[in-house]
């Protein structure tokens, strides 16, 4: 916490330093007062600075995105059903949770905004950001017994709701079937990024068994209606355990939703 | 371009010096006692089984031992012991210490501390050596719900 506030106060030091780095010249207006040629000097300053940066970033922005064209903001929103596989293998623990298996896709939702556009006019892509409520089922592979007691134990508990921000970039392949002049069909596939922003239960404090990021396959089919709106089905396979070692956790979901263009809404 | 590369490798690298800068802090052995101390209180503990070394005795369906442990750190047992607890953990050990006493004038007030082998939400495990034994007696406490 005491990190936190330290490094806003260096942030906020550093932005007043850079505002009040620049030196115009001192209007010459006997009429304002000092305290207003102060002001005067200070707004100009600042935004004499914002208007750089502004025309840096646009600048080194179109540069980097050379090549990225027809972008379209499209809003998204649906529903997603997350599963997470757990093998505990030897994690230790003096905590034991009697383990009730639930193995099945559990139902979250997902909203957020995809850019769709074109890269050198030829390869259409997609880049989507959502936030991800995860209510997913757990499906432990391995248990263990703690005789004398009946039932299947388990030292590690799986949290089974979270929320995170999802990153996804995707390569977009029209299938060819139908009118695709009005009916469109995509496979897209691509990497997608999970950074988790709910914190961990205290079952998981003790250890903080959960990464705060994790990586996943993305595959799917979308139905573009003649530009109308867009259905697509996901599904998001992990590339690693969600969880720290020993503890291993496969995390996969589907998502089924749709997709709108935000200046047909707008 | 390699100067907007650098850029681009500056913004990122700052932004993970903040991250980890502005990461929590892990504090463990707090989140231990303090999840045991949920998963303790308010609720009556009652023994099934006590095992020392090879001995085993089952207390299922007859009349038991139990303990009640509640939010506000103070404690019962059937014995007619009175008192306060805490979870402290020692070493690598989770422990709960008792400080009771019976409700009689005279009664002298005990100090017990139970190791904790294993705890859940309906099972707990706790582990002493009684006075004049080398072998340590093992409890096994259900909630019964």
């Amino acid at each position: 916490m005491n990190c936190r506030f330290l490094v806003l106060s260096v942030f906020f030091i550093c932005c007043a330093a850079g505002l009040s780095a620049q030196t115009t010249p001192v209007l010459k207006d006997t009429v304002l007062t000092q305290r207003q040629k102060d002001r005067l000097f200070l707004r100009q300053a600042g935004q004499d600075q914002i208007d750089k940066i502004k025309k840096n970033f646009t600048k080194t922005w179109n540069k980097v995105l050379l090549g990225f064209t027809d972008n379209d903001v499209m809003l998204m929103a649906g529903m997603n059903f997350a599963k997470q596989s757990i093998r505990a293998n030897d994690y230790t623990s003096p905590f034991i949770y009697a383990v009730e298996q639930k193995n099945v896709y559990k139902p979250g939702f997902i909203v957020g905004f995809r850019v769709d556009g074109k890269y050198k006019e030829k390869h259409p892509y997609a880049v989507a950001f959502t936030l991800n409520k995860y209510a997913s089922g757990t499906n432990y592979k391995e248990t263990k017994s703690v005789e004398p007691f009946n039932g299947s134990f388990s030292n590690f508990k799986a949290a089974e709701q979270s929320l995170s921000l999802n990153l996804t970039a995707l390569y977009k392949k029209i299938i060819p079937i139908s009118d695709t002049a009005k009916y469109k069909f995509y496979v897209v596939a691509g990497p997608s990024l999970d950074i988790r922003l709910s914190g961990q239960g205290l079952d998981n404090q003790v250890n903080y068994n959960y990464r705060k990021m994790f990586l996943r396959a993305h595959l799917g089919v979308e139905f573009v209606n003649d530009d109308f709106y867009t259905i697509f089905f996901h599904y998001k396979q992990g590339l690693h355990s969600i969880t720290r070692s020993p503890i291993q956790t496969g995390f996969n979901n589907f998502d089924l939703g749709m997709l709108i263009k935000a200046s047909d809404l707008f | 371009m390699k100067k907007y590369l650098n850029l681009i490798i500056t913004f990122l690298f700052a932004l993970l010096s903040i991250t980890n800068l502005t990461s929590c802090s892990k504090d463990s052995t707090g989140a231990e006692i303090k999840l045991t101390q949920q998963m303790l209180s308010e609720k009556t503990w009652f023994l099934d089984y006590s095992i020392t070394g090879k001995s085993k005795r089952t207390y299922l369906g007859q009349s038991t031992y139990f303990i009640d442990f509640f939010k506000n750190d103070s404690t019962n047992d059937s014995d007619g012991l009175n008192g306060k607890y805490s979870v402290e953990k020692i070493g690598n050990i989770l422990q709960i210490h008792v400080t009771a006493k019976t409700s009689s004038i005279n009664s002298v007030e005990y100090e017990i501390i139970y190791n904790i082998e294993s705890i859940g939400r309906r099972n707990l495990i706790l582990y002493f050596t009684l006075p004049g034994e080398t072998v340590p007696t093992k409890r096994y406490f259900s909630t019964k719900n």
